[in-house]
């Protein structure tokens, strides 16, 4: 599709479709709508900046003035495997929120084995795309911290040390990798959130999480930042054994929305898994699924099963 | 060129270290940078460096990461890697007690006991007690090779049957994490039925801290093949570190070495750099 999102008769009807999916499990009836834009993006051209930049402006985004930090997912050192979200298209999203004048735009990120971030940013091509990229840094597992209370917690926390970084943040925009993942099925805009959690002051990996519950953590900190967007990073991603060790799937697509829950439900409907399926969606749908708008391209028309596991051949979307 | 005089610029005026030059002092930091000008035999700057470590034990004896933290972690095993008269003014034997009695949460009776009434067996991996990052986590790689170099100093200098205990389970826990490819990585070896690969920083950490214990061949030609392949000055310095404690110096890296990052990196390549002349202040 060219010229940009916008919403189709088709599109909307995939959205309600898409939300009734997310409404089954939810013990409230929604009470809001969401917008969830899919565009199709075959490569990491020059095309990349006009696309993001006219993704970006479907959603009328206020945040001139604002504070805006840019969540990438940055996992390992390899360059060549699709890991870690593409430098061009963080570059992209990067410049497009600097056109809506926000007070800051920074990039940060607390990657959850290696300790050596700017060195795996380095090796994941982000120094040599971005401009002054070290000076648009911060990382997160390093920066200052404060506690937070979990007030209703989904998991075994009650309180969790959180980067100054982001608590300060006025919008926090996920831009993960899409990938399969082998604990939790898949990983996309919410799973991207451990990656907020300070390795300073719980390690590499951030274990805590895990003896909390994975599905639950994830839930969890989708509530704990409520100023969110969030586009994904499908023009190429993982399929089989991620989120480290599978193989390279190009679905073609960036998928963006400001609730993270229905932006990974639409992605999972492109990936061909069902989003009933992935423990942490029932969990966020219980907070009230929003109903979801779905504009650009319908998940079916951009379906692209990725190869699961056989351990996760239930979560196969029917 | 590395050079001590840059570490020593970068001291706070508190007397401590952040990870990044002008960042607030943090526990990490501040313990290797000290670590790293007594390698380098630069005196200065370190009184005021123990004295900031001082005012932040715990009364349980151990250590926040930062000041913001209400928690003692696996940082606490730093301090005690310091050489004895600069850590005198600390209560190591406080700090001592409280690493001894920290462990893996997967190799506690309890979760172990589960697993097996759940009918997952006994797993091997989890026989022995290694160090967490957090307290009530389970055991990895990187704290656990710093905490049983840090507890084999104490042990040199005040034997104790309970510390050489520790010590064991901690070398056997490092045995036992070794990834299908000789190295290690954080600690998880193996992810639904497929290996995990080793990196580089973790690999030669565990070598240095299995020093003086027979080291399979895959296991140096792994940390060799890395050396060869690091992206980081801090996994050249682990590297560089633990093949020296096998007898072997590291050849010179193909390309120029990655620039040191934070201040974790240059106190590493400090401690590395001094190491052929001065000793491994390690393994001292």
């Amino acid at each position: 599709m060219q010229g940009g999102p916008r919403i189709t008769r088709r599109g909307y009807v995939a959205g309600l479709a898409g939300a009734a999916l997310l409404e089954r499990c939810a013990h409230r009836a929604p009470r809001r709508e969401t917008q969830v834009a899919v565009v199709r993006l075959r490569e990491y051209s020059q095309s990349i900046y006009d696309e993001v930049r006219r993704l970006i402006a479907t959603f009328r985004l206020e945040v001139r003035g604002k504070r805006v930090v840019l969540k990438p997912n940055l996992v390992e050192y390899d360059p060549a495997a699709p890991i870690n979200t593409h430098p061009a298209f963080v570059h992209a999203v990067l410049e497009a929120f600097r056109g809506l004048e926000p007070a800051e735009v920074r990039i940060a990120e607390g990657p959850g084995h290696r300790r050596g971030t700017l060195d795996l940013a380095d090796a994941a091509g982000y120094f040599a795309t971005i401009p002054r990229f070290e000076d648009l840094f911060t990382d997160l597992n390093l920066d200052e911290v404060a506690p937070v209370s979990l007030p209703n917690p989904h998991s075994k926390l009650r309180s969790l040390y959180l980067p100054k970084t982001i608590l300060a943040a006025d919008l926090i925009v996920s831009l993960p990798k899409m990938k399969t993942h082998h604990w939790v099925g898949a990983t996309l805009s919410m799973k991207n959130f451990f990656g907020l959690v300070p390795g300073g002051v719980y390690g590499w990996p951030k274990n805590i999480l895990h003896w909390a519950g994975i599905d639950e953590c994830i839930a969890d900190l989708y509530t704990l930042a409520p100023k969110t967007f969030a586009i994904v990073d499908g023009i190429v991603g993982m399929e089989g054994n991620g989120p480290i060790q599978g193989t390279a799937k190009a679905a073609g697509v960036l998928v963006a929305g400001h609730d993270l829950a229905a932006v990974d439900a639409t992605c999972c409907r492109i990936m061909a898994i069902d989003p009933e399926q992935i423990g942490y969606l029932r969990l966020a749908s219980q907070n009230g699924a929003a109903r979801v708008v779905q504009t650009g391209e319908t998940p079916e028309s951009c379906r692209t099963p990725f190869q699961l596991l056989p351990e996760h051949s239930h979560l196969r979307l029917g | 060129m590395i050079h001590a005089s840059q570490l020593a610029s970068m001291q706070n005026r508190d007397g401590g270290w952040g990870y990044r030059g002008g960042s607030p002092s943090v526990t990490e930091p501040t313990c290797f940078a000290l670590l790293a000008l007594a390698a380098a035999g630069w005196g200065t700057a370190t009184a005021a460096g123990v004295d900031w470590l001082k005012r932040r034990q715990r009364a349980d004896g151990g250590w926040p990461p930062r000041d913001e933290v209400d928690q003692s972690t696996w940082v606490s095993a730093l301090p005690l890697l310091l050489p004895p008269k600069l850590k005198e003014p600390l209560n190591i034997p406080r700090a001592v007690e409280w690493v001894s009695a920290q462990s893996g949460r997967e190799s506690g009776w309890l979760y172990r006991l589960r697993l097996l009434l759940a009918g997952f067996g006994s797993d091997p991996q989890n026989a022995n007690p290694g160090w967490p990052w957090y307290p009530g986590t389970a055991a990895w790689v990187a704290p656990t090779a710093l905490t049983l170099l840090a507890l084999e100093k104490i042990q040199r200098e005040q034997p104790s049957k309970a510390l050489e205990e520790r010590c064991q389970g901690g070398r056997a826990y490092l045995r036992v994490r070794r990834c299908a490819d000789g190295g290690w990585n954080h600690g998880s070896t193996r992810a639904l039925g497929y290996d995990g690969p080793s990196y580089p920083e973790t690999t030669g950490l565990a070598l240095l801290a299995l020093h003086g214990s027979p080291i399979p061949a895959q296991s140096m030609d792994m940390a060799r093949r890395h050396y060869r392949e690091a992206r980081s000055m801090e996994a050249l310095s682990w590297l560089t570190l633990g093949l020296a404690a096998h007898g072997e110096k590291a050849p010179p890296p193909a390309d120029a070495p990655y620039p040191p990052r934070t201040t974790l990196d240059l106190a590493l390549a400090v401690v590395a750099a001094a190491a052929p002349e001065r000793g491994n202040i390690f393994l001292e």
